[in-house]
């Protein structure tokens, strides 16, 4: 099954919507616990990101009886150095940012850690599009 | 609705002949626990996990306890009425406890027995159990019943993290009759009757989440109690002291918000009040708050006092706890105050009874066992709430057109109820009938009457 939503620039308050509702869906379909747990914590850190550092975007979200791959993309600045963005603690986020609790650096290494798959495509000046996969089994 | 395997009990009801089925509690219900069906709310008994909210919201009064019937105490010879200090609480404080108590004894009851008087252990059990599992940074307190079933039904992925711990009134229920029984009482001569601010301890004596024995013999509801002492107080100056009088000003306020916190020496956070306690829960779940240590969960507004059986608005109820707390002046006690606890064996008999073996989860929210079923389940879900006119009217019988969706997919409902959709034909008709019953007038459908 196939879920879209939009991100809004900027938009912090609205943050965490499709992450609730791929849980609620998660719930539904039974999927262990656990598993819910990484996906959300992931999804909410993307679309967090694409909030924060970007122009807003979209999110894609496949279901099928084995995974979840969650494709969130948007239009912004672009990463110019990913290994760097990458490390526990790295953080380029706005005073702004800073001011609404985020921007400790740990959203990247976060997605890692929860999701079983990760791509990071990223052109400065264009955007970026990050992919993850859980796994349910 | 479909049959299905019932895991819960409840002693809230429905009184059919109050019910408009105006949908108040319906939409109120934290777990989606109400349908209206034959213009009447209906609870699914797996679902409600008696928060009393349905019962507080009612503006027709339709939604009741049922409660033990009070003669039940003379079948006792020995009769303990187990009091919890929000009873108290209700009281006006120019009535001493003593003279309260003295009622209690006038109504039938040969003891009185505080429950707060055994909450230093309970809070030491925890110690104990927290100790034991190194591997959980959140705890959250079990005393609140509809906190452990709201847990079992739309949190399941936190019944580990719940401190497996039976209720304060069990310990001092398994405590009484002990002594008792020293006294040389035998078993079923004593009847011990528990005096419930709510709904959700009736349910935790009567369907209870452990199946280890219980001590309690009935539940007495507190507004009902209340009412009868009360009148009594009125015209008597009688005096009679419960058996174990000499609670802290800490015990006094453990059933306030933070109230077993304060009893915890380690890192601990206080939540009470449903929209609180789902929200809490909902940012555990996401790991989107790090709550180290104890939390202790009320489902009511201002903890007990907040009970839907207590009849004196909760901050006045509040207040008067605190100033009779004040009136202690000693709040410490030397733990183990009991020569009963110095013994190893009586602690590690006593520790078995209140141990719950085990919290099982039972999700209100899955669709089909198999995965693929789900699937599809999930996404006709989805399809027939793009279709539903999202306005959550509720004229369905559902809470919300997102309800309504899930129970078609269920198959416990059909989507010509919902009267946006389908106006104008006889099978919309039939189904608003069905939901709504005698008090839709009957009309007449012809093809040309789309007005
Ligand atoms: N979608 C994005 N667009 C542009 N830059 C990003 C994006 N996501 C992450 N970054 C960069 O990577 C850094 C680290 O990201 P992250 O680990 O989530 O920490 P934080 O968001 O707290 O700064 C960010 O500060 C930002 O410089
Ligand atoms: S007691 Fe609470 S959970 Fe049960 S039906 Fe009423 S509102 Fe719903
Ligand atoms: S907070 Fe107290 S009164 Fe309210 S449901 Fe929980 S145990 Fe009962
Ligand atoms: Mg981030």
């Amino acid at each position: 099954m196939h879920y879209t939503f939009e991100i809004e620039r900027g938009n912090f308050t609205d943050a965490g919507q499709a992450s609730s509702s791929v849980k609620r869906t998660l719930k539904h379909l039974g999927v262990a616990p656990a598993n819910i747990k990484r996906t959300v914590v992931a999804l909410f850190e993307a679309e967090i990101n694409a909030i924060a550092h970007a122009y807003g975007g979209t999110i894609d979200v496949d279901i099928d009886d084995e995974k979840i791959v969650m494709v969130v993309a948007d239009t912004g600045p672009g990463i110019p150095n990913l290994d760097l963005a990458m490390q526990e603690g790295w953080s380029t986020a706005s005073p702004e940012v800073r001011e609404m609790g985020y921007g400790a650096g740990m959203g990247l290494p976060n997605i890692k850690k929860n999701t079983d798959d990760l791509k990071i495509e990223s052109t400065v000046g264009v955007g970026t599009t990050v992919t993850m996969t859980v796994f349910f089994a | 609705m479909a049959a299905q395997e019932t895991f819960f009990g409840h002693s809230l009801k429905v009184d059919k002949t109050r019910c408009l089925g105006c949908t108040t509690c319906m939409r109120s219900c934290p777990t989606g626990a109400i349908r209206i069906r034959g213009g009447k709310a209906v609870m699914n008994d797996n679902k409600c996990v008696d928060c009393g909210n349905c019962m507080k919201v009612c503006p027709h009064k339709a939604i009741y306890i049922q409660q033990d019937d009070f003669a039940l105490i003379h079948n006792y010879e020995y009769r303990v009425c187990l009091v919890p200090t929000t009873f108290i609480g209700q009281f006006e404080e120019k009535f001493k406890t003593r003279e309260i108590y003295a009622c209690l004894k006038k109504l039938g009851f040969t003891h009185i027995y505080e429950v707060e008087h055994e909450v230093e252990y309970i809070v030491e059990l925890y110690n104990k159990y927290i100790a034991k599992h190194p591997e959980i940074r959140t705890f959250i307190s079990p005393y609140c019943p509809a906190v452990i079933r709201l847990i079992q039904v739309r949190f399941p992925s936190l019944v580990d993290n719940i401190i497996k711990v039976r209720a304060p009134f069990e310990l001092a229920a398994h405590i009484m009759t002990n002594r008792l029984m020293d006294e040389g009482a035998k078993r079923e001569d004593i009847g011990v009757f528990y005096v419930t601010p709510c709904a959700a301890k009736i349910a935790a004596v009567k369907y209870p989440v452990s199946n280890k024995e219980t001590r309690i013999n009935g539940v007495i509801n507190m507004d009902f109690l209340f009412n009868k002492v009360q009148l009594m107080l009125r015209g008597s100056n009688n005096n009679a002291e419960a058996i174990n009088h000499s609670l802290t000003s800490r015990d006094i306020l453990w059933p306030l918000p933070g109230g077993e916190a304060s009893l915890f020496n380690g890192s601990h956070y206080a939540v009470d009040g449903l929209q609180n306690v789902l929200n809490f829960l909902e940012r555990l779940e996401d790991e989107a708050v790090d709550a180290q240590g104890l939390v202790e969960m009320r489902i009511c507004d201002q903890g007990c006092v907040g009970g839907v059986l207590a009849t004196n608005n909760r901050f006045v109820a509040r207040k008067r706890l605190e100033d009779r707390a004040h009136l202690l002046d000693k709040p410490d006690r030397p733990l183990n105050r009991y020569t009963r606890y110095n013994n190893p064996d009586f602690c590690k008999w006593i520790d078995e009874q209140m141990e719950i073996d085990e919290i099982t989860p039972h999700s209100i929210y899955k669709l089909d066992d198999n995965f693929a079923e789900a699937i599809k389940m999930a996404e006709r879900m989805k399809k027939i709430e793009k279709a539903l006119p999202g306005v959550n009217c509720s004229a369905c019988g559902a809470p919300s057109c997102a309800a309504l969706a899930e129970d078609i997919v269920r198959g416990d409902a059909d989507i010509s109820s919902c009267m946006f959709i389908n106006r104008h034909t006889q099978a919309s008709e039939d189904a608003i009938r069905d939901i709504w019953g005698d008090r839709i007038k009957t009309r007449t459908i012809t093809n040309d009457n789309n007005e």
